[in-house]
């Protein structure tokens, strides 16, 4: 019976309430709205960022059952034999990978910079692909037309394979370029090849179409091309099809891990597991910005439920009509978390288009931090599907739904024939919101939750589960507290209203703060809190970064291979390359180093070999736990057992100075010391920094990652690295001040995304400020009528109303840094820790947060007395 | 009766439309110093409107109000605030108090409006609270004020700034007999005191017995005059 009743409600007050107030109505809407799609925008990222991570191989030869790869290195070639012979007669399709990273040459003036696209070259056995004897696969020799350069055979396969056989073909997606280049110039490790293409990679009907940053060769030629001849990166194994293939690819593991001898020569994973790794590998980094996502949702929240609270205040006379008229409690309660909901769907739909929109352009920044971080992503546009759809409606819902839940209450205890009293005080708010104990008593719980460790994931990554409860806690504490701080400065400002109607009017006001007064200053603080603590953050980030900067690159120039973009590109320097950049006439010493990535318990970490020995080109490192002066980590012939690790790896694996890593490579499972522990910045992974001479004989590999090398006296490294870069085209070469410029530049871009996410954040609180003071003038109908009669001018009525709203945006500024000081604080010294394992030092950006404050200082006292001229003009006899 | 008979307001052939329906009709009538002037009729007939013209918070559409010399129909929206500041006095049923200011603040917010010094504006806020008889009650909020005392501080609120004219929009109705009599004493006692004009929107027989004449409206035409 009430169920058509709560319709008639919707239909014939609250519609008809919102047609008379469509701007006001609008504007919910819209905040909301803008929640949502903040939050919609960086997940739609996230995701785009991680799925443009995906198993090449796939777009090949279709999903492949199982992979085998070397915890360290490479695998010999001599492993394919062994594997067949084990395998016997099983219907297994083995297919040897080689993978390796490339990039097209830096345009002319751009050498000095970072970030170009990496590409993915993939070689496969061309030969054993075909032989899978599908249909998607011939035209790999089969291509003709505009698709090819004309030099490969297309008649029939001998030619074919002849031409495959003694040149570098590159085959491209089709997705590369609108029309496919006739040859690509490409850097791979120090050289830059020109590479004739040799048509579009097929598609296989149920595998993704080949992203355009993937090229695939034929597996021989990209050995010879990355210098990996004889050794493959990793194998993979296709189950053919037929009777019990479920059954027949499980039986498959067992035999390979035995072969494997569980991870030592090998470990064994499913297809999905690179996926997984990158997902988990990117976890914090994502939780951490969806979580920032929120800010403008949660003051969103705060400010409709300020404006139902004012709606439910406003028709209290209206409800008590109702009740009067027998419209039962549940009723009302039903038809007000109505009107709720169906203003959550309306913003959750705007908020999923604004959301769609925003991750266009978001989704390029995502994927900067992620390349620049962790992986190679390419990632440029995002997608809605079904199920994002359904978070942004559901989110905008369920936060419409929690805002209105208290307000929907209130009217639903409104008493029969009650009308308001006329005079009465405005309605103080929620006794929670005015609980100072309540507030300090969340103050002190999230305190307390700073001292919780963070929750552990697979993979190595940290959640600070606690450290964000802390967060959440102190906001909302010191919302409730903010306003307490609104009577003294009304009695501060006693004077002034001693001098003019207009302030002594908005101090009254402000002596016995109302529910919007102390929403609306929880709302702004919350904005302006995490938005300086961001700043806090981020300038300590900064001040960290440079320290270890300026420490750790002290070399005139470094050099890398130019093919090196992202942080997972493998391309090197070759061993001669490297001899002849070390022994040039005008360098006095250089320093090396090789990295490999190594899997250690199944979580990703780099190990690095590095010259340790001689002290003109040790790594200055800035120690967390240094090592004795006199440890053997230092001296060449003793260190073998020894190593130096980074922070965050020792908070990665739980590990300290004194404990045992057991580190796999090549030759065998090294077990190493921990002699000492330092700051690193660079990576979150964590590494371990061995003797140069002893990774190089572990993993038989003379090549280099980079080359930093130290100029004699009177040597202008600027001449010396336009010398090097006219005889190595192929290698990146940067002087230590462009270097210096560049790392802080990635940072910053790094950054870039948090600072729009705090400046809507910042712009949703203040535009929700005039909001409030909307619903304020609103309850204050008559009061305004009588400022009129008494004669008070729109300007002075104006006046009074900038002034709430001022000392409203002073104390939220106030409440609001102070807050920020101890996000920061959480945030350096708890959550980041907790996130990435780097200690960072406290830094304040002064001026910046004084900016801040005021700037929403005054843009509150701006918008506060628009809302006052508006005010002013409000009619008295009629509802808005 | 007023001792002298200078006009303070001058009503001619004040007209107000609602849409198509007319709510006052060429009312016409003036008021003179001291004098009080009751406007009575049923509901509806425009007695609001009427003193809601006089008051300048509604515009008549034709005719023309004058207060002394000046003519207020004509004023622009600032020019209505002050002569509301400066010029007249408002007493509403429901009394508007500032429920934030006390009552002394409520009285004294007027003498702000028009610029007096704070010395002056605290003798004058003294003085209005000892003749309603409210000085124990100055520091009190609205709410903490019984509705016969929040009467008493809004006919304060409304002399103090020495106003030509007073509008009164049925002072008493919201108040028990008892304390409507002494509200009527009070505002006869206070313009007497003060010679101030004072017209009166009343449903009530005593609340127009106070006044020397009444004017009846109906369907926005003055049909009585006495």
């Amino acid at each position: 019976m009430s169920v058509p009743l709560t319709a008639l409600l919707l239909r014939r007050i609250t519609l008809r309430h919102w047609r008379t107030a469509p701007k006001q109505s609008a504007l919910l809407v819209l905040i909301l709205s803008l929640g949502v799609a903040v939050f919609v925008s960086i997940r739609l990222a996230n995701h785009a960022a991680v799925a443009s991570f995906s198993n090449f191989t796939d777009t090949l030869t279709g999903q492949s059952d199982w992979i085998i790869q070397a915890p360290a290195g490479t695998l010999p070639e001599s492993v394919l034999p062994e594997l067949r012979e084990a395998l016997g007669t099983r219907p297994v399709h083995i297919i040897p990978i080689v993978e390796a990273t490339a990039s097209t040459p830096p345009a002319p003036g751009a050498e000095n910079r970072f970030g170009r696209p990496t590409y993915t070259l993939l070689g496969v056995d061309l030969l054993s692909v075909v032989n899978l004897a599908r249909p998607q696969d011939k035209p790999f020799y089969g291509q003709g037309g505009d698709a090819l350069t004309g030099a490969v055979p297309t008649e029939g396969t001998e030619g074919f394979w002849d031409a495959v056989k003694t040149t570098p073909w590159v085959w491209i997606s089709r997705d590369f370029a609108p029309v496919l280049p006739a040859t690509l110039d490409l850097v791979i490790d120090e050289t830059v090849r020109t590479l004739p293409v040799a048509g579009v990679i097929p598609t296989a009907p149920d595998a993704p179409r080949a992203p355009p940053h993937l090229f695939i060769f034929d597996l021989a030629r990209l050995q010879e091309l990355t210098g990996k001849t004889g050794r493959v990166d990793r194998v993979e194994f296709l189950v053919e099809a037929g009777p019990r293939i479920a059954e027949r690819r499980a039986e498959l593991q067992p035999i390979l891990e035995k072969l494997g001898r569980s991870g030592e020569r090998w470990i064994v994973t499913a297809p999905g597991a690179r996926r997984d790794a990158a997902e988990t590998m990117t976890r914090a980094f994502r939780l951490n910005l969806t979580i920032l996502s929120l800010i403008a949702l949660l003051v969103g929240l705060y400010l409709i439920f300020q404006a139902l609270d004012g709606a439910v205040v406003r028709r209290r006379p209206e409800i008590a009509i109702l009740r009067s008229l027998g419209v039962e409690e549940s009723t009302i309660r039903r038809s007000w978390l109505a009107e709720s909901a169906i203003l959550g769907l309306f913003g959750g739909a705007l908020g999923l288009l604004l959301g769609w929109a925003g991750a266009q352009i978001s989704v390029r920044a995502v994927g900067q931090t992620v390349n620049a971080l962790y992986y190679t992503t390419t990632v440029s546009s995002a997608n809605l599907t079904p199920v994002e759809i359904g978070i942004g409606l559901g989110l905008g819902l369920v936060t419409a739904l929690i805002a209105g839940w208290w307000p929907a209450r209130e009217a639903a205890r409104t008493p029969p024939a009650q009308v308001l009293q006329r005079g009465a005080a405005p309605a103080a708010g929620h006794r929670m919101m005015r609980s100072f104990v309540l507030g300090a008593a969340c103050v002190l719980a999230g305190l307390a939750f700073t001292r919780l460790p963070p929750l552990h994931f697979a993979g190595g990554s940290r959640f600070p589960l606690a450290g964000y409860a802390a967060a959440f806690l102190w906001i909302f504490g010191a919302g409730i507290l903010c306003a307490f701080l609104l009577p003294p400065l009304a009695r501060a400002g006693r004077g002034l209203g001693r001098r003019s109607a207009a302030v002594r009017v908005a101090l009254g006001h402000l002596r016995k703060p109302s529910g919007r007064h102390r929403l609306a200053a929880a709302a702004l603080l919350c904005a302006i809190g995490m938005t300086a603590g961001m700043a806090i953050l981020v300038a300590s980030f900064e001040q960290t970064m440079q320290g270890w900067v300026r420490r750790t690159l002290q070399a005139d120039l470094y050099i890398s291979s130019s093919g090196a973009q992202s942080a997972s590109s493998q391309n090197r320097i070759s061993a001669s390359a490297a001899k002849a950049l070390a022994e040039h006439p005008a360098v006095a010493h250089a320093a090396m180093l090789a990295a490999y990535p190594v899997e250690i318990d199944r979580i990703a970490t780099l190990l690095s070999g590095v010259d340790l020995g001689d002290p003109a080109t040790r790594p200055n490192l800035p120690w967390i736990a240094a090592p004795a002066a006199d440890d053997p980590v230092f001296s060449p012939s003793h260190n073998g057992s020894r190593a130096l690790v980074s922070e965050t790896f020792t908070a990665r694996f739980g590990l300290g100075r004194g404990d045992t890593v057991r580190v796999p490579t090549p030759s065998g499972t090294r077990e190493v010391v921990i002699a000492g522990v330092f700051a690193d910045y660079g990576n979150e992974r964590g590494s371990i920094l061995i003797d140069r001479q002893q990774v190089s004989a572990w993993f038989s590999d003379e090549t280099v990652t980079n080359v930093s090398l130290y100029v004699k006296p009177g040597v202008d490294p600027d001449t010396l690295r336009a010398e090097l870069a006219r005889r190595y085209p192929g290698l990146s070469l940067f002087t230590n001040a462009r270097l210096r410029d560049e790392v802080l530049r990635i940072f910053r871009q790094t950054f870039s995304i948090t600072y729009a996410l705090e400046v809507i954040g910042v712009v949703v609180a203040v535009t929700g400020l005039g909001l409030t003071l909307v619903s304020v003038l609103l309850d204050r109908r008559e009061e305004l009528t009588t400022l009129r009669a008494l004669g008070f001018q729109r300007r002075e009525i104006a006046l009074a109303s900038s002034i709430e709203g001022l000392a409203v945006s002073l104390c939220a500024a106030a409440g609001g840094l102070v807050l920020s000081l101890a996000l920061g604080w959480l945030l350096i010294h708890v959550i980041n820790k907790q996130s990435f394992g780097w200690t960072l030092s406290y830094a304040l950006p002064r001026g910046q947060l004084l900016a801040l404050a005021l700037a929403v200082s005054a843009t509150g006292w701006i918008v506060s007395y628009c809302v006052g001229l508006w005010g002013a003009d409000l009619p008295a006899d009629r509802e808005e | 009766m007023p001792h002298a008979t200078t006009t303070v307001l001058q009503a001619e052939a004040v007209t107000k439309n609602y849409g198509a329906r007319r709510v006052l009709d060429a009312v016409s009538f003036s008021v003179a110093a001291g004098e009080r002037v009751a406007l009575t009729g049923p509901s509806g007939s425009g007695k609001t409107t009427l003193l809601n013209c006089l008051g300048g918070v509604d515009r008549p559409d034709s005719g023309g109000i004058t207060l002394h010399d000046l003519r207020i129909d004509r004023l622009d929206s600032d020019g209505l605030a002050r002569l509301r500041r400066e010029r007249v006095g408002t007493v509403f049923q429901f009394f508007h108090l500032l429920p934030t200011l006390s009552a002394a603040e409520n009285i004294e917010l007027p003498l702000q409006l028009v610029g007096l010094s704070a010395v002056e504006r605290a003798e004058r806020v003294d003085h209005f609270l000892k003749r309603v008889g409210l000085v124990h009650r100055a520091e009190a909020l609205p709410s903490q004020l019984s509705g016969g005392e929040q009467q008493r501080i809004a006919i304060a609120r409304a002399l103090v700034h020495r106003p030509d004219l007073i509008l009164a929009d049925e002072p008493t109705g919201n108040l028990d007999s008892a304390n409507g009599a002494n509200i009527l004493a009070l505002l006869r006692e206070l313009t007497d005191e003060t010679r101030t004009a004072l017209v009166l929107v009343t449903h009530s027989e005593e609340a127009a017995a106070i006044c020397h004449r009444r004017i009846n409206l109906r369907d926005g035409r003055v049909s009585h005059v006495s």
